[in-house]
């Protein structure tokens, strides 16, 4: 009977911890869970904060946005992949409590500064394993914070805008996903190639990158 | 489907039965080019890549959207027993798609040493020489001007030159570079020669027919000759499959990379393998590498993507070079979080990264299938001597920054401080103890799991290319090299590919 209540409770702590009490997202995900968007968030906040040589927070960054990109991009078992990773570190709290009040609760309903030394003790931790986690999700997220034009025009590492000389490739592959009939293009659309002209780096930048209006 | 055309997802409809003098599987170097050589030599030739092909428009800048569109695995691919990434493209063009464009011959003591450790005959430097001409010309591989090598590259060169070890511009399969450092996420210039603009359509204009999206999951046989290939149309990007492909041929030519093809050959049935040495004697060029902020404005956005090689110390067991990614790839690196690691993030543009990859022949692992997918499971060890390799790279990287003059190196070795200011810091990572666990480790240059032996009990295929076992079977990527060759491998694996071809030629 004891066994059965504690089973009882555990379950039912289990439940709230994984699914109750997490905000709704400002938008609807296909790929990632509300505690996801919320680990993600959170995580992004702590791991890149406001202000400093790059304004750009993580949050300003939306980087649930580009997870949900990344993920729609990955086939399966990199999905199921990322979706331990985050399980790991919104739940890790249980097994390596963040120091001070409340370590034990999850990842995301923490404080900042207890994030970041979550984030730290991930970082610095003896255990391989660990610190393999904590780089894994570093490097989601860098990626996701450099993949916001605003950063990388900061840091001057904007793509800059190049011009793509058509080649014979070009007549004979379409875009992935349409038939060679969309290619549009004939042997008269030829361009000269590259003549390893250095590009200029004052250059316009890619259109994706730019800034606005510029 | 009529000689000199190519596939693509969106056409196939039903399946489809082919016929030809040789098939071959895998569109990377070694792969294209002996369809190349095939075509040329009035052979009709089937070439199947699993990946699509990728056109400018296609690339991603960002680097994890990049690897997960490119990469099996969506570039996750890890080994297990020492943890290491490594990554193989599914692309047309294979790894040429996304690589630096390196090409460095195999120097004449490892060939030498392949030749007396693994009873070859005719693979010294002096018989692979006029293979390496022969693609070179095609290719029209030559050394990175100057002009476009950049900061962070001429840096490299000023350290080494400080210290007197010897340096020297890469040799690579470029035409016209602008310096864009964009190699591994796809040249927009389209000055590097990937395989997918340069041998696969000149492989097209000699009348091969080329398949993309076609996975190959079984070479058929009968007794002892291979008589085609079967596999699957297959989705881009999830690997759903559908229609059917079977490919009868005269003789099939395995170029689906180090990896794959052991998995293709023990999906068959375990098949070319009464040596038992399918799969076996993995090997890698683990890398590592450091980066170093310097004084002054680096802009590593510019120039060549590993533009300076040194080989200074080959015979040491390492290699030297400088490297730049997508810069997300590049942060990654950095340590720490909050805003310690902004403020790490703003060096970036006063930063240069250089790596060191090492000759591991102690370090052997294994292929392996994985049920129900053609994925591999690598099991990998690196040995503690190849540590010490390692780590004595390391050290030498961070004595040739400091010579360059930077102010600042990240080693990025767990348990070493984040940041080292000065040449007395650094000699940390001479003196102390290093594990394999505290090192970031990469390695992309993979071999010897069909490894290439005089003996058919000790090896999978002859110094040809032909497997032991089956005359009309060849393997024809790097997982033949018997040992890895301590340079970067493509040039040398298409070389290979190229002498292959010439007999085979002969041989349909």
């Amino acid at each position: 009977m004891l066994t059965a209540i504690l089973c009882a409770l555990a379950l039912g702590y289990a439940v709230l911890r994984v699914a109750i009490g997490y905000p709704d997202p400002r938008r609807h995900y296909h790929r990632l869970g509300r505690g996801e968007v919320a680990l993600i968030s959170s995580a992004a906040e702590a791991m890149y904060p406001a202000g400093g040589p790059i304004p750009s927070s993580g949050l300003d960054a939306d980087l649930p946005d580009y997870l949900e990109r990344l993920m729609t991009a990955s086939r399966l078992q990199t999905r199921i992949l990322l979706h331990l990773l985050f399980f790991l570190v919104e739940h890790g709290t249980l097994l390596f409590p963040t120091p001070g009040r409340g370590g034990m609760r999850r990842f995301s309903s923490q404080d900042i500064e207890q994030r970041v030394a979550a984030l730290d003790g991930w970082a610095e931790s003896t255990l391989f394993v660990r610190r393999l986690v904590f780089t894994s999700l570093r490097a989601v997220l860098t990626m996701g914070y450099f993949a916001y034009p605003p950063v990388v025009r900061r840091l001057g590492l904007a793509p800059l805008a190049i011009e793509s000389p058509i080649c014979e490739a070009d007549l004979l592959y379409p875009r992935i996903g349409e038939k060679p009939e969309s290619i549009g293009m004939t042997a008269a659309d030829l361009t000269p190639p590259s003549e390893g002209i250095p590009l200029p780096q004052d250059g316009p930048l890619h259109p994706g990158f730019a800034e606005p209006g510029a | 489907m009529e000689p000199g055309q190519l596939r693509v997802f969106a056409q196939y409809d039903r399946d489809l039965t082919l016929e030809a003098d040789a098939v071959v599987v895998g569109s990377g170097p070694a792969g294209a080019v002996v369809a190349k050589e095939l075509t040329d030599a009035g052979k009709s030739v089937v070439l199947v890549e699993e990946g699509p092909p990728f056109v400018p428009a296609e690339y991603e800048f960002d680097g994890g959207l990049s690897m997960a569109r490119t990469m099996r695995e969506g570039g996750l691919r890890t080994t297990s027993g020492t943890v290491m990434p490594t990554m193989q493209a599914v692309a047309l063009g294979g790894g040429s798609l996304v690589n630096s464009a390196i090409c460095n011959r195999a120097p004449a003591f490892i060939l030498d040493r392949w030749c007396s450790d693994f009873e070859l005959e005719r693979t010294t430097r002096a018989d692979l020489d006029p293979h390496y001409e022969a693609v070179a010309k095609f290719l029209g591989i030559a050394v990175t001007p100057e002009n476009v090598l950049g900061r962070r590259n001429l840096l490299f060169r000023d350290g080494c030159d400080a210290l007197g070890y010897h340096c020297e511009p890469m040799y690579r399969n470029v035409r016209g570079c602008r310096g864009s450092g964009e190699c591994f996420t796809g040249c927009r210039s389209r000055a590097k020669q990937s395989m997918d603009i340069s041998y696969i359509p000149a492989a097209l204009r000699g009348g091969a027919r080329v398949l993309t999206s076609v996975r190959i999951e079984r070479v058929l046989a009968e007794r002892w000759r291979a008589t085609g290939v079967a596999g699957r149309v297959v989705t881009p990007f999830t690997g759903r499959p559908s229609h059917q492909v079977r490919i009868h041929a005269k003789l099939v030519v395995l170029a689906a990379g180090c990896t794959a093809t052991p998995v293709l050959l023990q999906k068959s049935g375990n098949l070319a393998n009464r040596s038992g040495q399918v799969g076996e004697n993995l090997q890698f060029h683990p890398g590592v590498a450091i980066m170093g902020i310097f004084p002054e404005l680096v802009n590593p956005r510019f120039g060549a993507t590993q533009g300076y090689q040194s080989r200074h110390f080959l015979r040491e067991g390492f290699k030297l070079e400088t490297l730049w990614a997508p810069p997300a790839i590049t942060a990654v690196r950095l340590p720490g979080s909050g805003m310690a690691l902004k403020n790490r993030l703003a060096d970036i543009p006063y930063s240069a990264i250089w790596d060191g990859i090492a000759v591991c022949n102690r370090s052997i692992g294994r292929v392996r299938v994985r049920r129900r997918s053609m994925d591999p499971i690598l099991s990998w060890k690196l040995h503690p001597a190849d540590v010490s390799v390692l780590a004595q790279a390391l050290w030498v990287l961070s004595q040739i920054f400091f010579a360059a003059g930077a102010r600042t190196i990240v080693p990025g070795v767990h348990g070493i401080a984040p940041e080292l200011h000065s040449l007395e810091e650094a000699e940390v990572l001479r003196d102390r103890p290093i594990r394999a666990t505290d090192l970031v480790l990469a390695g992309n240059h993979v071999f010897c799991t069909t490894r290439m032996h005089g003996d058919a009990r000790l090896g999978v295929v002859d110094e040809m290319g032909r497997c032991h076992d089956f005359e009309n079977l060849y393997i024809a990527d790097t997982g033949i090299f018997p040992q890895c060759p301590a340079v970067n491998p493509m040039w040398t694996g298409m070389a290979l590919a190229h002498r292959s071809a010439q007999q085979i030629a002969q041989q349909i």
